[in-house]
């Protein structure tokens, strides 16, 4: 696992009660119990995390964490998406 | 105005606070008994469990005055040179309803006036209240939150009539000096009015009355874009309480308590997480009141047993876009 996979699973075990072993790469937000409430909560966990800005619309229920892994490695490249 | 001349150089102190909510309660069961919702529902997804809503006869002036009365108490002062009345739901469209407040205060005569920023009325108001003061133009203002948005909400609104509650809180300031307990210091205040359309009452204003569109029902009702409005509310009461710190000379671990807007649970917890504060350093009573609007702020520093010399950040967000924060130490003052 990449420490961008490995951060996003950290931040759904610690901060939104997902169990580790209900994660993997192809978990949708929706699988995992985030409601879209959560969803808004996780996109500002993520932007603090990674130092990057998400809007409200780009993770959504049916986004999995290797999408949302893919975001943030494309904000991150400069990747203006 | 009052005749006072000009005597810069003063600073606003809090001097009494006083709240008012209006008898009658609805719980979430209650809710759950008109409405497609469940106790477990609203908890979950706001926090709440109670919120006070007027009865007829009442309405925000009735609640403003009687916060207003008992913040005069508080203070052991029994009038003010000025009235500042945060609301968006005020009596009527027009006037403003802070005369009929100081009217019924007793405090014919002095200015009184609306200040309408939403959900971030009171610290505009108390911004107001202290330019007042600094300016020598008052001695002691009344800066009052109020509202009742129960009479804006649409019946059968599951999200927002779980939301919202009714509810005024008010606050005296008085002249004193900068660095004494209870001393207003900077403010942080913006607007965005790109995003207005995300918290809005459509209709009965003057660009849908100079439409000569008449307005549907459901217009007349509050709306509110919640997952935008959430991260909105994070985002900008996080970066107005840092610029406010900064402006201060305080870090965000000197805070001893933050008294944000009460518009929901995990708003707190997020803004909590996001300045990087432990939860229990984020005062909440929306449990028992709901979102109380331009009241939460006083409500919630009423409920949060603050100790006097504690230092305190007020944030606040809500329609327009605005937002604003201060900080004080706390004052040895006895909510009433």
């Amino acid at each position: 696992m990449d420490s961008q996979t490995a951060g996003i699973v950290e931040l759904l075990v610690e901060r939104f009660g997902v169990e580790a072993d209900e994660v993997q790469d192809d978990s949708r937000m929706r699988d995992l119990d985030l409601d879209s409430l959560a969803l808004v909560e996780f996109g500002l966990a993520v932007e603090q995390q990674f130092q990057v800005k998400v809007s409200e619309d780009e993770i959504g229920p049916d986004n999995t964490v290797q999408d949302v892994v893919r975001l943030i490695d494309a904000k991150l490249a400069g990747d203006p998406r | 105005m009052t005749g006072h001349g000009l005597r810069g150089g003063t600073t606003a102190v809090l001097a009494g606070l006083g709240t008012c909510v209006p008898p009658k309660v609805v719980t979430n069961d209650d809710l759950s008994l008109v409405l497609d919702t469940s106790d477990e529902w609203i908890v979950r997804r706001t926090g709440i469990r109670r919120r006070h809503v007027i009865e007829p006869g009442s309405s925000t002036s009735v609640l403003a005055a009687e916060a207003g009365r008992r913040a005069l108490k508080s203070a052991q002062c029994d009038e003010a040179d000025a009235v500042v009345l945060a609301t968006s739901t005020p009596d009527m469209p027009c006037p403003a309803t802070a005369p009929e407040v100081a009217d019924a205060l007793g405090l014919a005569g002095v200015p009184a006036f609306d200040v309408g920023a939403v959900c971030a009325g009171f610290v505009y108001a108390l911004a107001t209240g202290a330019g007042l003061i600094s300016t020598g133009i008052a001695e002691r203002v009344l800066v009052i939150g109020a509202d009742t948005f129960s009479t804006i909400l649409d019946p059968t609104d599951r999200t927002t009539r779980a939301i919202f509650g009714d509810g005024a809180g008010a606050v005296l300031l008085r002249q004193g000096e900068p660095g004494e307990p209870g001393a207003l210091g900077p403010f942080d205040l913006g607007s965005d009015g790109s995003l207005s359309q995300l918290i809005t009452v459509p209709a009965g204003g003057s660009r849908q009355r100079a439409s000569g569109v008449p307005a549907a029902e459901r217009d007349h009702y509050f709306t509110m874009q919640g997952k935008p409005v959430f991260k909105q509310a994070v985002t900008r009461m996080t970066e107005s309480s840092r610029s406010v710190l900064a402006r201060a000379g305080w870090t965000a671990d000197d805070v001893d308590r933050v008294v944000a807007h009460q518009a929901n649970a995990r708003i707190l917890a997020a803004l909590a997480d996001s300045l990087g504060l432990p939860p229990h350093k984020i005062a909440s009573n929306i449990d028992r009141v709901g979102n109380t609007v331009a009241a939460s702020i006083p409500l919630a520093l009423a409920d949060a047993d603050l100790r006097t010399g504690e230092k305190v950040l007020l944030t606040a967000f809500g329609g327009g876009l605005s937002w604003g924060s201060t900080v004080l130490h706390w004052p040895d003052v006895v909510p009433q």
